[in-house]
């Protein structure tokens, strides 16, 4: 069978792996400059021109360091689970469109909505695997938090992807991105906000940092890791919260279509995609900067009696505004 | 209200023949010894009379063949000091800790350092030396030189009496250990846990012993200026101070008006450096970063005036016997003044975020709620103290430099919670540079510095001052020579750090970290 | 519920943080920009050889023992240990003769052990800018 050149480059380079780590590397470091803005501060400056290169310095550091496995920990699942969530997490770009089409071309089907949710909700929960079989008290408490965590916002994350859904009339990703002449963060900007915000939860950055939280449990369910593995976790994370902005785009900003002005479309796409992914990280990390950590039963209460019942209320009033629109 | 000379005269009452004597140490400060098993009897008539009396310090002097007990105890406005003597060959006392559960760390650390049994005792562990120290050796002992100790006996790691998982079902042990990112300096908590509840706390303080008290007695007075400033790095002025004033007492110096207004406002520029680093770290231990940054940024303008008033950012020294050590020049009093007034326009934005910010409130309201009654039975000071509604400040009570001619409040809240005593720090910055300015106004002309001859006349003193986290209690003893006999240090932190057992329990894991910092725990000071 | 009276007021911080991004980082960009330090900096100490008279006080008082008497041309002149020195500057108190001064020289650190010493040397003044 011949090896299709067109589709190795697709999956691999453009806008296949590469462009994903590389990617990931650049929203880390504008995340940790606008952070450092936030707070009056300057954030990386030295390595590259104004610090780019940060996040990959980063990268490399840990992949020289040593790589200790504690003799109690249960070695099969600590030294892959982080490697099998970081290749769920990559492995679901497949199905978003990221220039016009998607990664894979023909991968898009209907119900793949459901498919990436369910992914990235099995990835967190390797997270919580990978805390657990390191048999450390610290990583224990963390990784009781994050499956605590877990429970408390996948419910409404999947109500709120619904609503979207409905409005598009389809549960295919690519095509609730292309239905959106107009986007839907202006159709029911209520949804939006509360997507934001449990995609606060599910990146685990505050008000909901409790899973990794430094001053109490050191560093929750990393704590056993070191060297390549904390490179591959710490990577992971970064492709979440890359994943999860994505999403956020894809549903609600109307995915990488926008105007073309000259050229080829797949530039612009790509840049379109490029720039609301940025605001979407943004406006997440504005609202790191706001708030304090919560507590694990604070983050319960706030789970369970706020975001689930709002969830379901603005699914109910997005029926409405959908049945408004296009009456049946 | 019970009165300095009401409690004397109970005293002498029920007491009667058991008082051996009763001399005067400084002006307003007895000292009644008593006989030895009659000392618990006297301290509870003490803290009958006066129910907001607590026991500062208990103090351990070598004197030849015994070691005289003093138990200070701060009471009206002063300090009366009982005193017991045991024999150093049988040093045995009965333990006080029934009738004030604040003694526990003070008994402990005396039976650590001079070897005294306290009978009673509900945990006589060792406190302040390591565990492989050797056993019949107390180095505060005038015949022990401490030169010859031999070091570490083998490699020693957890201790055989901790497990993680203990035999009572779920508890599981956590160790906040010596290193953690929560705490700033080394010591040891000990939690169990029982999924996220904590239902014991065992301390072990003692990493940071550098036997700074024994260290004193070979340094003459002007070199133990410097080697008490660095008991602490954040409250170094204070140390400073309280030892001058103390041996400035002693030898009947008295201080021109001048250097007492210049260390009154190196005193408060102190309290705020200290106060707003806590409130930075305080956000820091609940998540809260922006607060953090924001709030070191802000204490740079404080950095930069302690830097032009005495030449150092941190330590200093600034104060010595007799004065102050440089004098302030009047053109740098108006940039000293637009720094503090910048200072306060940011006040109002931090006390509008204390009181407004939900997450912030949410972890520190009813968090490690310490109430009025524990408070005063475990002996705490300062903004602990001042949190639960305790209204006791040394600045108001027993004014030192210049207190007693700059009007000033003192904050007390009621609720008793993390939010209280955060609260707390953050109006006493509003007031110390209010009061700041008023001695910038104020400031009068003549010398700074009268000389005093290097050899102090015999005597001993007390010496109290108002640290940034709370009472600071000196004695020292002098005997004639250029070097002290003894130098005891109280610092504020070793009053406070009790009240974390009460204040963990019960609570959340994640309540731990709000609550511990809220206590402004500086473990340089409780070690020494 | 709690939570929901709790989030009523405002916070200040949400548009502090926003405009924070529009100012200038408050981070001091040492090294390229030198810090101005105020005179009278407890720095790395001047000792003018011409004011000395040997009299050994400054080396009696030094808390951390950092200043050694050495021989310099048949007078004990004072040889200043800065790994030892706490700049608390009581040399300086204790000298009859102010013979030693402080600078505002503070970048101390250095590679080799003989920038950390300040030698008495004949008819001159050391320490100073070097």
């Amino acid at each position: 069978m011949s090896l299709d050149l067109n589709f190795v480059f697709r999956v691999l380079v453009f806008p296949g792996f590469a462009f994903i780590l590389l990617f990931t590397m650049f929203c880390d470091w504008v995340e940790r400059k606008i952070e450092a803005r936030m707070q009056n501060r300057m954030g990386p400056i030295y390595t590259g021109p104004v610090g780019v290169l940060q996040p990959l310095a980063d990268f490399i550091k840990l992949l020289t360091k040593e790589d200790i496995v504690p003799f109690n920990a249960k070695n099969f699942v600590f030294r892959f689970a982080p490697i099998v969530s970081f290749s769920i997490f990559v492995f679901s770009f497949a199905f978003l469109p990221i220039d016009g089409a998607s990664v894979v071309s023909g991968s898009n089907f209907e119900g793949d909505l459901i498919l990436v949710l369910t992914l990235v909700s099995i990835a967190n929960f390797l997270l919580f695997l990978s805390g657990w079989s390191s048999t450390n008290p610290y990583s224990a408490i963390g990784a009781t938090r994050v499956l605590t965590q877990l429970l408390g916002y996948d419910i409404p994350l999947f109500i709120l992807a619904l609503a979207p859904a409905f409005l598009a009339g389809s549960l295919n990703i690519a095509a609730i991105a292309n239905k959106q002449y107009v986007p839907f963060a202006f159709l029911i900007p209520w949804t939006f906000a509360l997507f934001i915000i449990n995609l606060q939860a599910e990146l685990e950055k505050d008000p909901f940092d409790v899973p990794h939280a430094e001053t109490e449990i050191v560093a929750g369910y990393e704590t056993e890791y070191t060297g390549r593995r904390l490179a591959f976790l710490k990577l992971a994370k970064d492709v979440q919260m890359v994943l999860g902005a994505a999403i956020a785009v894809e549903l609600f900003l109307g995915g990488p279509y926008g105007p073309i002005f000259y050229g080829l479309s797949a530039v612009w796409y790509t840049l379109w995609f490029v720039l609301k992914l940025l605001i979407v990280v943004v406006v997440t990390e504005y609202l790191t900067c706001i708030f304090a950590r919560l507590r694990i039963d604070q983050v319960l209460v706030v789970n369970w009696k706020l975001l689930l019942p709002l969830a379901l209320l603005s699914l109910a009033v997005t029926v409405g505004v959908g049945l408004w629109l296009n009456p049946l | 209200m019970a009165s300095a000379d009401k409690i004397l005269k109970a005293l002498s009452d029920s007491l009667g023949k058991r008082i051996i004597q009763t001399r005067t140490l400084q002006p307003g400060k007895s000292y009644i010894q008593v006989q030895t098993g009659a000392h618990k009897d006297a301290v509870r008539i003490v803290l009958q009379e006066d129910n907001e009396a607590g026991v500062s310090a208990i103090t351990g002097v070598d004197l030849g063949e015994t070691i005289e007990l003093m138990y200070h105890i701060r009471t009206c406005d002063t300090i009366i000091t009982i005193g017991a003597e045991v024999p150093k060959k049988d040093a045995k006392i009965e333990s006080i800790t029934d009738i004030f559960p604040g003694a526990n760390f003070h008994e402990r650390e005396v039976s650590d350092l001079f070897g005294v049994t306290f009978e009673g005792h509900p945990n006589p562990k060792r406190l302040i030396l390591p565990e492989d120290w050797p056993e019949n050796v107390f180095p505060l002992r005038k015949e022990v030189s401490v030169a010859n100790i031999p070091s570490k006996i083998g490699n020693f790691g957890v201790s055989k009496d901790e497990k993680h998982v203990s035999s009572e079902e779920r508890l599981v042990n956590i160790v906040l250990g010596p290193q953690h990112p929560a705490l700033i300096e080394p010591e040891k908590f000990s939690l169990r846990v029982d999924g996220e509840i904590v239902r014991g706390v065992e301390p072990r303080i003692g990493y940071v012993h550098r036997g700074i008290e024994k260290a004193a007695e070979s340094r003459t007075y002007l070199q133990d200026i410097y080697l008490v400033e660095r008991i602490c790095g954040i409250c170094n002025a204070c140390h400073a101070a309280c030892f001058c004033q103390t041996v400035e007492a002693i030898m009947g110096v008295s201080v021109p008006p001048r250097a007492r207004y210049l260390r009154t406002i190196i005193l408060e520029l102190n309290r705020i450096h200290s106060h707003m680093l806590l409130l930075g770290h305080a956000g820091l231990e609940i998540g809260y970063e922006t607060l953090f940054h924001y709030m070191w940024r802000d204490r740079e303008l404080i950095m930069d005036i302690m830097e032009a008033l005495t030449g150092n950012r941190v330590i200093a020294s600034f104060i010595t016997i007799g004065g102050v050590r440089r004098d302030l020049k009047e053109e740098d009093v108006p940039k000293i003044k637009a720094e503090l007034t910048k200072l306060k326009e940011r006040l109002s934005f931090y006390k509008n975020l204390f009181e407004s910010d939900s997450t912030l409130k949410m972890r520190t309201r009813n968090v490690g709620v310490l109430s009025k009654q524990d408070a005063l039975k475990l002996g705490v000071v300062g903004p602990v103290a001042r949190g639960s509604g305790v209204n006791m400040d040394v600045r108001r009570d027993e004014p030192y430099a210049a207190y007693n001619e700059i009007p000033f409040n003192v904050i007390t809240y009621d609720e008793g919670d993390s939010w209280a005593r955060l609260m707390v720090r953050l109006d006493e910055v509003g007031e110390s540079v209010n009061i700041i300015q008023y001695a910038l106004d104020h400031l009068p002309t003549g010398p700074y510095r009268v000389r005093v001859p290097r050899t102090v006349p015999t005597g001993e003193a007390i010496g109290r001052v108002e640290a940034p986290r709370g009472e600071l209690f000196y004695y020292v003893k002098s005997n004639g020579t250029a070097y002290p006999e003894r130098v005891k240090v109280r610092t504020p932190t070793f009053a406070n750090i009790l009240s974390f057992v009460h204040i963990a329990e019960g609570g959340n894991v994640a309540d731990v970290p709000a609550s511990f910092v809220s206590l402004d725990p500086c473990f340089s000071c409780t070690d020494r | 519920m709690k939570v929901k009276r709790e989030m009523a007021k405002l916070s200040p911080i949400l548009r502090e943080v926003i405009s924070q991004v529009f100012k200038k980082p408050a981070t001091r960009r040492y090294p390229e920009v030198k810090p101005k330090v105020p005179a009278g900096l407890r720095g790395r100490q001047i000792f003018d050889i011409t004011l000395c008279i040997s009299c050994g006080l400054c080396a009696r008082d030094c808390p951390a023992k950092a200043i050694e008497m050495v021989d310099v041309e048949g007078k004990m002149r004072p040889l200043f240990h800065l790994d030892r020195c706490i700049f608390c500057y009581q040399c300086a108190e204790s000298c009859p003769r102010n013979a030693i001064k402080s600078s505002e020289i503070f970048e101390l650190a250095s590679t080799n052990k003989s920038d950390l010493v300040v030698k008495p040397k004949e008819n001159s003044v050391s320490g100073g800018s070097q």
